[in-house]
């Protein structure tokens, strides 16, 4: 029963082909209207899909990107309003694409790539990158406050960015790092070929057939229409 | 037993005790030296820890990726990255000296690159050659500049792919096609080869500031 119960999350590898399937048809086919159809459509159906929050934070970034180059692209083609919307077509499969990568969780893919047997080392190594992003940022916050106690502001300054930004920030990420391959060995994990048990398995469910069956429908109405 | 026998009898042990010692360190030494001295070495926890960790700075200083990928300037990618993409996988091949490092990187790198920009996501092809490359000329990642060497390629490397992603995408028709073709530059051999040159020439200044970098915090005790 499992497989027809509603859940908000995406199997993360129906995630990834989505973005795949919508950044590749959105460049190859960016020159017709029929592209800007599907990326509506897209967007539509990800929102339907439980990925509004994703849809809210991308979207400002797409408006001012996308507009500005469009805006570029318009101008720079002797005002022609088909190279704008090829470069509108182009920047909202990029920025649509992103929409399912976003509601991937790190944990969720590790499963997930667990589950298929992917190298013990490549589940690590993917897991520690996803979920750093949000650490890192909060290093670099604290290195630029050091920066601003020590009476270091510009960071535009290559003297100042390399000794008082780049190697305290690699410092501090040398010593996470140590502590971070301790607390994993510490916790029982090796890299050999040992038996391991996967928590919580994701499982596609309906609704994951749904999303990838209504995209590709999506292609195929593009086309044929 | 007089109590200056039994000292002596008891200095005697201990000597003998520190000498068995000191041939097992030796012994050990050895045998870390040995492996050490492989080409192939074995990963630890510690070496993907710090190379995921390295990766993670690579990705959020290359975050503009879906931007550049949209500038019709052939190149512009590999302008664009080339500093971020030499420097931090240098300090990640000085730390974790090991062949293959630098395959693993862009294997960590290339679930989010599928994301911002599919053809990049060869990467790891590219990576596998460089690596093959460096193993065949320097041996593995013993000499700083073997890390220089494999970093300085890196990114170069992709540059064919452009070509390709131009070739498939770009594909331009009709009235765009005089404006957006001068715009790309990807017709001009001459424009091609310069920039080709000017990707080559960052990204060897970005792996000299890694090797720099590493070598500091080597200097410092850090980098072990």
């Amino acid at each position: 029963m499992a497989f027809f119960r509603y859940k908000s999350n995406l199997y993360p590898l129906i995630a990834i082909a989505s973005a795949l399937l919508i950044m590749v048809f959105g460049l190859v086919t960016a020159r017709s209207i029929e592209c800007s159809y599907f990326l509506l459509g897209a967007l539509i159906w990800l929102i339907f899909f439980g990925c509004y929050k994703q849809v809210l934070r991308v979207l400002p970034a797409f408006i001012v990107f996308g507009g500005a180059f469009a805006l570029i692209a318009y101008f720079s083609s002797g005002k022609n309003f088909a190279t704008a919307l090829a470069m509108l077509n182009r920047f909202g499969a990029v920025f649509l694409a992103i929409v399912p990568s976003m509601s991937i969780q790190a944990v969720a893919m590790t499963r997930n790539l667990s589950q298929l047997h992917t190298p013990r080392g490549i589940t690590l190594g993917m897991l520690i990158t996803m979920s750093f992003i949000p650490v890192l940022r909060a290093e670099i916050r604290r290195v630029r406050e050091a920066m601003k106690t020590r009476g270091a502001r510009s960071i535009f300054n290559p003297r100042i960015f390399y000794r008082a930004f780049l190697i305290p920030l690699v410092t501090r990420l040398v010593d996470i790092s140590d502590t971070l391959a301790l607390s994993i060995e510490t916790r029982g994990f090796t890299l050999g070929k040992c038996k391991y048990t996967v928590y919580k398995k994701e499982n596609i469910n309906f609704m994951d057939a749904l999303y990838l069956l209504g995209l590709i429908a999506g292609v195929v109405l593009a086309v044929v229409l | 037993m007089t109590p200056r026998e039994k000292a002596i009898n008891e200095l005697v042990r201990l000597t003998t005790e520190e000498l068995r010692g000191a041939d097992m360190s030796a012994q050990e030494d050895a045998v870390q030296s040995k492996s050490k001295s492989k080409i192939f070495q074995k990963y630890m926890i510690k070496d993907i820890v710090f190379l995921a960790i390295i990766t993670a700075c690579t990705l959020v200083t290359g975050a503009i990726m879906p931007l550049l990928v949209n500038v019709p300037l052939f190149g512009i990618i590999q302008l664009g990255l080339g500093v971020q993409f030499s420097l931090f996988p240098v300090i990640g091949m000085m730390k974790v000296r090991k062949p293959f490092a630098l395959l693993l990187q862009s294997m960590f790198i290339s679930i989010f690159l599928v994301f911002m920009f599919p053809p990049m996501v060869l990467l790891i092809a590219c990576a596998f050659v460089i690596e093959v490359l460096t193993l065949i000329i320097f041996r593995g990642y013993k000499s700083d500049w073997a890390c220089v060497f494999a970093g300085t390629l890196y990114m170069p490397t992709t540059i064919p792919l452009l070509y390709m992603y131009y070739n498939v995408f770009y594909t331009v028709s009709g009235d765009e096609k005089a404006a957006v073709s001068m715009f790309i530059g990807g017709n001009n051999v001459g424009l091609i080869i310069g920039i080709t040159i000017a990707v080559l020439a960052v990204c060897f200044v970005g792996s000299i500031i890694g090797m720099i970098i590493a070598r500091e915090l080597k200097k410092a005790g850090k980098l072990k």
